[in-house]
């Protein structure tokens, strides 16, 4: 995997802490990632609300993400919410110890 | 805390704020009104809103024909929750600034909360939490009675009423409000509750049941929350700022009480001491934004309000008495 294909190695397994969560940042776009089980999920950072961090955010069934600030909920493997908003979410694979994730390059910097 | 410190801190982060005014103002251009609000509570709160005009002239020009704001100056869709902030700045604004368009401005607010309102006395809006969403048009109805505005007074204190009761039917056994939908912590729902809809009810004639109990037990449910450090939702700045303030106004309304006081320093000083070079972030650590520095101010304005020997100085800074 290289910056070529789209897909960018930006953590590993091991440095997840405790909860299972590991905030990367790429370009200028920050990540949040969960471990839950055997699966790995990525999210963009900031709730599309009020840019509350999800990276501090409960974790729940679905999976689900649910932002510490307002409590809006977000399905970490499709972005879906019952609220007004998707949350951005990135395809992920894991080749051995390495996470790597394929972010858009015409994200919107937030 | 030492007051000087307190107006130093003030001073710096008034000049913070002014310095970053391209960003919340809407005069400047379409603006998130969330943060506009936000923004001028301060300018209200420090006194230096005859400064800002037009601000709050812009915000009467993207008020909605249906008398509701957006959270987006410039969308469409009027929605509760930012219209009552925005209304609430205005009716409070107006007592200062004397302009008959905010006057008018107010009217046709009361008239979008009149009309919106559910028949279970809730009112909606999909970005907050029905028990949220309710407690800022009562509010707003709480300073509308508070500052004698008699726009169709009777059916006001009707609304009032009945939103009143929709919060107190709802409170849990153990003192708190909760919403699995939006926050299971419930303790973000139960500062504003209390401080925003429920504890004006006293000083504006008891004339609904269980309000001081309710106040009472929601006030001691946050004292509870509180963690040792002094902060509420695992370190949330946003949140200790709400518990914080909300406990100022409603154990000054509610009479002395030591146990909150100490509560209130333990998270006064949790929220000084997490500040930034300049402003707050959301979490320890994170990066200064705009609304939480707008927040930081507040609640400093009212920390300083809140150690005047005159009971009445804080409770003025939410509007409930002249």
């Amino acid at each position: 995997m290289s910056p070529d294909d789209g897909w960018t190695v930006v953590a590993r397994l091991g440095d997840f802490d405790a909860r299972g969560r590991q905030l990367v940042t790429v370009g200028a776009v920050e990540i949040a990632l969960f471990r839950i089980g055997e699966r790995v999920y990525a999210v963009n950072n900031r709730c599309p609300h009020r840019d509350g961090p999800l990276i501090r955010g409960f974790v729940e069934d679905g999976p689900a993400i649910r932002c510490p600030m307002h409590g809006w909920r977000y399905d970490l493997a499709t972005g879906a919410s019952e609220r007004p908003a998707r949350a951005t979410v990135y395809p992920i694979r894991v080749d051995g110890d390495d996470v790597a994730i394929r972010v858009d390059p015409g994200e919107e910097v937030r | 805390m030492d007051l000087k410190r307190v107006d130093d801190l003030v001073a710096d982060e008034y000049r913070f704020f002014t310095g970053e005014r391209a960003g919340w103002s809407i005069a400047a251009g379409p603006k998130d009104l969330e943060l506009v609000a936000h923004a001028l509570r301060v300018v209200l709160h420090t006194r230096t809103l005859g400064d800002f005009r037009d601000e709050y002239r812009a915000l009467v020009a993207c008020q909605h024909a249906d008398g509701g704001w957006a959270p987006k100056s410039d969308d469409p869709e009027s929605t509760v929750w930012v219209s009552a902030f925005c209304a609430l700045m205005l009716i409070r604004g107006d007592r200062v600034l004397q302009e008959p368009s905010l006057a008018t401005s107010v009217r046709h607010a009361i008239d979008y909360f009149l009309d919106t309102q559910k028949a279970d006395g809730r009112w909606v809006d999909p970005r907050w939490a029905d028990l949220d969403t309710t407690s800022h048009p009562v509010s707003f109805f709480d300073v509308v009675l508070a500052l004698d505005e008699r726009h169709r007074r009777a059916d006001v204190e009707r609304a009032w009423r009945c939103g009143l009761g929709f919060i107190v039917e709802n409170q849990d056994p153990e003192g708190g409000w909760h919403d699995d939908d939006f926050h299971p912590s419930g303790v973000e729902i139960t500062a504003h509750l209390i401080q925003d809809a429920l504890v004006a009810e006293l000083l504006l004639g008891e004339k609904v049941t269980r309000v001081r109990d309710t106040c009472r037990k929601g006030l001691a449910r946050l004292r509870e929350w509180q963690a040792s450090d002094g902060s509420w939702d695992e370190e949330n700045v946003d949140h200790t700022m709400d518990c914080v303030r909300s406990s100022m106004v409603v154990t000054r309304i509610l009479g002395d009480d030591p146990a909150t006081d100490a509560a209130i320093e333990r998270g006064f000083a949790w929220i000084v001491r997490h500040k930034n070079e300049h402003g707050w972030g959301d979490f320890p650590g994170m990066e200064t934004n705009l609304e939480r520095t707008c927040d930081g101010i507040d609640a400093l304005c009212k920390y300083r309000a809140y150690r005047d020997p005159d009971p009445k100085a804080v409770i003025r800074l939410w509007g409930y008495v002249p």
